[in-house]
């Protein structure tokens, strides 16, 4: 079959390729030209979607996952399974260092083309930017609202990634879930009573969350009362000794694991405990880990769990 | 050899009765402690509450359940380390002894630590089994180094001490490695007498009891010594025996104290100090108002910590941390009564007895400058990858200085700083234990950094380097000041550092229990985390010791002179205060350039001058070079292990540094013994 349509004339396949290859340089010259972006200690120049990227804390970790995109080295890696859990970090990953100080060499050894950290790392700046591009974002931090740093962070992720519309998916199925399970609550009608969230240190303290850490956005999209009135440090807790949430008998009391085994039988053993408003109503509710000092993730985790747990009626022990 | 009768009246007394101050510490600790209370339900009902409540009212069941056991359980504490630190004090004839300051309740912590860790099984069976073990290693490792010393006072206050830290160091490398698991341990490190039921109160007044019966039993017997070691042999008591067997049960008590509430640091040390300093004169009325007081100190001690976390944010202030608050004062208070006749280590009157053989200064510091370039070449060269151990070829030298460099160079002034501030404080003082970390100029450096973290202030580090030479110079300052009276003799300058580290360790305290994440941070930085030098720091350093190495040339006179006693050097000509006065801020200098790179516990202060003796450099000027190699030695040593012992992680390598310090510190003392 030889038709000879004009599209297929030489002259004309050259027209395109020409135009195609004109529209192709363009296209380079704009990516070419680098964007940048201001953080808290300077600012980040990235010319191209940044492929290789080394996050050195938790909340950086969980924004990248989120994104869709696998950093190529983490620290703390094996902690982050057993705390913050999702979203999923695959197992290849290599981990290089503690949070607190993480290996400089095995950071550069991994050759990556930015790097996240935050305002912890300060004294490290200088060294961290001797190896890639390093974008700070502090999510916890004095006089930092977690929320909106942890917002923040993901959307200026999303741009560098060129992602944006992903980041606005994830913000926008936050909203949902919060305003879904807010209704769900309401359905049961079990959103009155205010809450304190708890972590067990041992049988006589626990972490309470303050009004100003990252668990008060899920509250607040819920429409649930934290029991707690003072501001927490600035990761958002007070370590507290258990009697400290006896002045507020009309709150409820959500547990988040891990809890050490042999605590329901210690704090059965404790008449304190025992004669606690709340266990003597049987609202002790107790939801699996959610990692407090996260970015935007955990709100949307802590509220399903919470909502589920709220809604399914509470007991009068930790398990 | 024994110095009890000495100490016991060599105390000027604080005004009062005896009965009467305690009556009233008592009375008002207890009424401050329930203060609270009384604006809330009736005066009968609140002492009701130690018997009974009633389960309708849930401040009722508050006061029984929360309040009234934490009141009995701060006196019951608070009486059993009283009567242990009169008893340790009694036994060792020693004004600062005290299951604190003989590292039994850092024992006891190690001991707990590592049963968290490593065998939760035994820890279920009995806490009290690990925290026994680890106090009676401490004990036993500071008696048997000051066993041939014949435990003169301040070295076995110096054992205690650097067991202490060293333990401390072990506990804290743990705790850097592990420590999301661990946040129960530091509110635990810091003492906390929260309670919610009757059941520890229960647990432990029995044990308590038949410990504190069976020391008072030992009181008739502890008398003997009283009257000196010869007479009581003479009289048929076994002194020895006599004296382990109270030492063993000083152990129980305050182990079975610590496993409980944790450390509450420094009431066996308060309560006999300020016994005597009231004028308890016979052993029986020491340990009675010991006690008594003992138990008044630690309830008014929680009370203040729990209006402190009532009055700011709700947050917990563990007992330990006000306890460790009074620790700092009564140590001054305690130094008042220590006379200068004191038997100090390292001023022996013949010192020649162990003076190592001279050698070559060429061919040590030779030798040493070998050993530091190997520790070079391997440090920049064999490291640890992702994948695995690698040889760096020198080509490629360049690119691998930016990672291994600037830390290995800064860690390598540090222990220079270090070594020559340690030679210039041990010549100053005459005291080969004398140390910038002993002298507590590293403390006061650390003590600003623990603020600024307790403020949560961010600050660079220009920031930190500014504020630890602003805090090493308070500290140096402090010093001075309370030893100018004493024309900067050795003695009270080595425990007034003690006393700095107290008020340091009182707000790590703190703000371990505050928060894990936050402690982790400082924990690193107090323990030298060097990965954080950049190269322009590293290269400031190294103008900032060379400048000071040519000063001290100037130095090497006034030293050479100063160790001949202060008659002698002004007879020379030497103005000696003026010249002490320049000294010290020389060694202030020093350290605060090395503390912030490597912390403030490294003890290579301490070790890199005598490691320069023992090679056998024994004046001045060689004993300074050698200490500088020595100590530079040690920490590139230190950093290089740092750096690849748990690749990818790092260890601070001030905590490295620290181990192996306190190893050799307590080789040298026992060695010291024996000589």
């Amino acid at each position: 079959m030889s038709t000879s349509s004009p599209f297929t004339t030489p002259r004309f396949t050259n027209l395109l390729a020409r135009i195609a290859a004109g529209l192709c340089l363009l296209l380079l010259s704009a990516m070419a030209a680098a964007q940048t972006w201001q953080h808290e200690q300077g600012r980040v120049s990235l010319d191209k979607p940044p492929q290789r990227i080394v996050a050195l804390n938790w909340a950086a970790t969980e924004a990248l996952l989120l994104l869709g995109v696998t950093p190529v080295g983490v620290a703390d890696k094996s902690g982050y399974a057993t705390w913050v859990r999702e979203p999923m970090l695959p197992d290849h990953v290599p981990n290089i260092g503690t949070r607190v100080a993480p290996s400089l060499e095995a950071i550069a050894e991994l050759e990556p083309d930015l790097i996240v950290t935050s305002s912890e790392m300060a004294p490290a700046a200088v060294l961290l930017h001797q190896i890639a591009p390093t974008y700070v974002s502090s999510v916890y931090k004095k006089g930092a609202r977690p929320f909106a740093k942890a917002r923040q962070m993901l959307i200026t992720l999303a741009e560098m990634l060129d992602r944006a519309d992903r980041a606005r998916e994830i913000l926008a199925d936050i909203d949902t879930t919060l305003a879904n399970q807010r209704r769900r609550l309401e359905a049961y009608g079990v959103h009155k009573r205010s809450v304190a969230l708890v972590s067990f240190l041992d049988d006589r303290h626990v972490r309470i969350f303050a009004p100003n850490g990252l668990y008060q956005t899920t509250l607040d999209g819920l429409g649930l009362d934290n029991v707690w009135p003072h501001e927490g440090n600035y990761w958002g807790f007070s370590t507290v000794g258990l009697e400290a949430i006896a002045p507020y008998p009309n709150g409820r009391i959500v547990v988040i694991e891990p809890t050490r085994p042999g605590l329901s039988d210690k704090l059965a053993q404790s008449p304190f405990w025992t004669y606690l408003p709340a266990v003597q109503r049987n609202q002790v509710y107790q939801i699996e880990p959610v990692w407090p000092f996260g970015a935007v993730f955990p709100v949307k985790r802590l509220a399903i769990q919470l909502t589920d747990a709220l809604i399914q009626g509470g007991a009068d022990n930790v398990r | 050899m024994y110095a009890e009768s000495q100490v016991a009246s060599a105390a000027p007394r604080l005004p009062g009765k005896l009965p009467l101050t305690a009556t009233l510490l008592l009375l008002g600790a207890l009424a401050a402690s329930a203060a609270p209370w009384f604006l809330e339900r009736d005066p009968v009902s609140v002492v009701s509450a130690f018997w009974s409540y009633d389960g309708g009212d849930y401040t009722s069941v508050l006061a029984h359940f929360s309040w009234a056991p934490r009141v009995s359980i701060a006196l019951l504490i608070g009486c059993g380390l009283g009567l242990a630190g009169a008893v340790t004090q009694q036994v060792l004839g020693n004004p600062l002894a005290s299951p604190t300051t003989l590292g039994v309740e850092a024992g006891g912590q190690f001991g707990v630590t590592l049963a968290t860790l490593f065998a939760p099984a035994l820890l279920a069976f009995s806490q009290d089994l690990v925290a026994v073990a680890g106090g009676l290693l401490a004990i036993g490792m500071v008696i048997a180094l000051t066993w041939r010393l014949g435990f003169s006072p301040v070295t076995v206050i110096l054992a205690g001490l650097v067991i202490t830290f060293f333990m401390g160091a072990l506990n804290m490398a743990f705790m850097l490695i592990k420590g999301e698991w661990l946040g129960n341990l530091f509110i635990w490190g810091a003492g906390s007498l929260v309670q919610n039921s009757w059941q520890p109160f229960m647990d432990l007044w029995p044990r308590v009891l038949i410990l504190g019966a069976a020391l008072v039993l030992l009181m008739r017997p502890l008398q003997l010594l009283q009257i000196g070691q010869a007479s009581a042999s003479s009289l048929g008591a076994r002194v020895g025996l006599l004296r382990m067997l109270a030492l063993f049960l000083v152990v129980l008590m305050s182990a079975t104290v610590v496993s409980r509430v944790g450390v509450v640091a420094f009431v066996g040390l308060a309560a006999p100090v300020l016994a005597r300093l009231l004028g308890a004169r016979t052993l029986q009325e020491r340990l009675i108002w010991s006690m008594l007081l003992g138990g008044g100190l630690l309830l008014l001690a929680d009370t203040l910590a729990h209006w402190a976390s009532s009055w700011g944010d709700g947050s917990l202030v563990p007992t330990g941390t006000t306890t460790a608050l009074i620790g700092g004062p009564i140590i001054l208070l305690a130094l008042q009564g220590f006379k200068n006749t004191h038997h100090m280590p390292g001023q022996e009157s013949n010192p020649g007895a162990f003076l190592p053989k001279r050698r070559s200064v060429l061919v040590t510091g030779a030798v040493l400058l070998c050993l530091l370039l190997a520790t070079f070449f391997v440090s920049m060269g064999w490291s640890p990858g992702l994948q695995e151990w690698s040889w760096t070829p020198i080509a490629d030298w360049g690119e691998a200085w930016v990672w291994r460099g600037p830390r290995l160079l800064a860690a390598i002034l540090a222990g220079v700083c270090l070594g020559l501030a340690g030679s210039l404080i041990q010549r100053m003082t005459g005291n080969v234990m004398a140390s910038p970390e002993l002298l507590g100029i590293s403390g006061g450096a650390a003590l600003v950094m623990v603020l600024i973290v307790l403020t949560g202030t961010e600050i660079g580090r220009a920031g930190q380097l500014g504020a630890a030479t602003l805090g090493a110079a308070g500290a140096l300052g402090l010093l001075i000041l309370l030893a100018r009276r004493h024309r900067f003799a050795g003695n009270q300058l080595l425990l007034g550092g003690l006393a700095l580290y107290v008020f340091m360790d009182s707000g790590l305290r703190l703000v371990m229990a505050s928060g894990g994440t936050v402690a982790a941070k400082l924990l690193n930085w107090m323990y030298g985390a060097t990965w954080l030098i950049s190269e322009t720091e590293a290269l400031s350093l190294l103008g900032l010791t060379l400048v000071i190495c040519l000063t001290l040339f100037v130095a090497i006179r006034p030293l050479t002179l100063l160790a001949l006693g202060d008659t002698s050097a002004s007879s020379l000509g030497l103005p000696v205060t003026r010249a002490r006065l320049g000294l010290l801020i020389l060694a202030a200098i020093l350290t605060a350039a090395a503390t912030v790179v490597i912390g403030p516990l490294s003890f290579v202060g301490l070790i890199a001058p005598h490691l320069a003796r023992v090679l056998g450099q024994q004046t001045v000027g060689r004993q300074m070079i050698g200490s500088a190699l020595a100590g530079g030695l040690l920490l590139a040593l230190a950093d290089y292990l740092s750096r690849i012992v748990i690749f990818p992680s790092q260890l601070p390598a001030g905590l490295l540094a620290a181990l192996v310090g306190g190893i050799y510190f307590l080789w040298g003392l026992s060695r010291h013994g024996r000589a």
